[in-house]
């Protein structure tokens, strides 16, 4: 330039410029999308590389279930991915959806049946939430060998009665480690998987066809539910616990009854 | 502010309980905000569409602690701007904004002679050059006012600084250009 621009042509210059500021055309929510789907992938996957290790105490019934979770399709593999980052949680992809037992009944709750969160949270070793959106507990159970306490809501307004569980809201709160398998779920194709916002951090919500879930015994061994299939559910971690929610509820309800845990 | 923050708040209400689509609608809204604001911190074009994704990414998830009624906007561009300034700060180096590109692309200057045109175009790069001379704070304070156009409230917000400060600094960044546009000129550059 051979003079000098004064300040209201550099301001219409600066105008001019961010005019022609390049920026993508294409819509960007679709690659958003498959990052937001795709975000704690990565240490699950690390882990997938384990997996011998992972699931030798898986008993040899469920073989054909593990090892059809290292026949992950990709798509599935980046939804999966981040639920395995829910701190004691492991979750494996089945080629079919799994089904009860033709007997199956109303389930039965495991652990010492105590009267008050309070109580719970003595026994437990922590503090015990409850979310108030549900109301009082119909009934509070304490298992030690893991700890893991289980809030049981038979009847909520609103809510219909699970067919799976028999009740209208399971809770269960226990403190997991990203090293520590406390339970494990098997999902097959019908179930969807969703991550959404809570709190500071992220939940994961597991809706349509029920899913098999297992849950450590004292010994360490995962043991199957037989008795049921689990309903939608909302699973998250908070304050080093981790939560999961179990009710037939929309994706939005979960989210607001886990964001009422008091 | 100005009507649309509020159909921001209701598609970040959506979103913060567990509508994605409404998400993807804010998304859509403002990639190229972000990627701009992302583009004036890296210098590179596709830097700036991978941190503008890891922005919006990270704001997803972020939006359990978002203020209810805050506005969105400017709220978004501080997190793609941090993810951004980390980028370059990995790389290691100052920012190049090149914007050759965007001047292939069609502009209003019809009305414009042909003379004209070409001097519009000289200044533009001539401004563009002295502007990745300055430093990265007084380049996004410009870019938000001049190429964003947002508010000083927003500005504010974005920059997380009091709304007090954004005039001064942009009134410090805007003489920063003109000294290095004059030293320019006098050096016969």
């Amino acid at each position: 330039m051979s003079e000098r621009i004064d300040e209201r042509e550099l301001e219409r210059t600066l105008s001019e410029i961010g005019e022609r500021l390049d920026h993508p055309a294409r819509d960007m929510w679709p690659a958003v999308r498959a990052r937001i789907a795709d975000r704690h992938a990565s240490p699950w996957w690390s882990r997938l590389g384990l997996s011998g290790g992972m699931v030798a105490p898986v008993a040899a019934t469920l073989a054909v279930i593990v090892v059809a979770a290292l026949l992950l399709t990709p798509g599935v593999a980046d939804a999966l991915g981040h639920l395995l980052s829910i701190p004691g949680v492991q979750i494996y992809q089945v080629p079919e959806s799994p089904t009860a037992r033709p007997n199956a009944s109303a389930p039965t709750f495991a652990g010492q049946r105590v009267a008050t969160a309070a109580e719970a949270s003595r026994i437990a070793g922590f503090a015990v939430r409850t979310p108030a959106a549900l109301g009082q507990p119909s009934a509070i159970y304490v298992e030690t060998a893991p700890v893991r306490v289980t809030i049981v809501y038979s009847s909520v307004k609103g809510i219909p009665v699970s067919p799976q569980a028999g009740v209208s809201a399971i809770v269960v709160e226990f403190k997991g480690t990203i090293e520590t398998q406390i339970m494990a779920k098997a999902v097959g194709p019908g179930t969807t998987l969703d991550a959404v916002p809570l709190g500071g951090g992220v939940a994961y919500y597991l809706a349509g066809q029920p899913h098999q879930f297992f849950f450590k015994d004292p010994q360490g061994i995962l043991q199957p539910e037989t008795l049921r299939l689990a309903g939608n559910t909302l699973l998250w971690e908070e304050g080093g616990y981790t939560y999961r929610l179990e009710a037939q509820v929309s994706k939005e309800e979960a989210v607001r009854i886990a964001s009422s845990l008091r | 502010m100005e009507g649309r923050p509020a159909e921001d708040a209701v598609l970040v209400d959506r979103a913060q309980h567990g509508d994605t689509d409404a998400y993807g609608e804010l998304v859509r809204r403002y990639q190229a905000l972000a990627t701009r604001t992302a583009y004036v911190i890296t210098g590179l074009s596709t830097e700036a569409e991978d941190a503008a994704q890891d922005g919006f990414t990270k704001a997803y998830f972020a939006l359990g602690r978002f203020r209810t009624g805050a506005p969105f906007r400017p709220w978004l561009l501080r997190i793609v701007a941090n993810e951004a300034k980390n980028r370059r700060k990995a790389a290691g180096r100052r920012p190049t904004v090149d914007l050759s590109v965007a001047e292939d692309r069609p502009s209003g200057d019809t009305a414009l002679s042909p003379e004209e045109a070409a001097l519009a175009s000289e200044r533009r790069t001539f401004v563009l050059g002295a502007l990745g001379k300055l430093r990265e704070e007084d380049r996004l304070v410009i870019a938000y006012r001049y190429f964003m156009q947002l508010s000083e409230a927003e500005m504010a917000d974005a920059l997380g600084v009091a709304r007090g400060t954004v005039k001064s600094r942009l009134s410090r960044a805007i003489a920063r250009l003109r000294e290095i546009t004059a030293d320019e000129v006098t050096a016969g550059v």
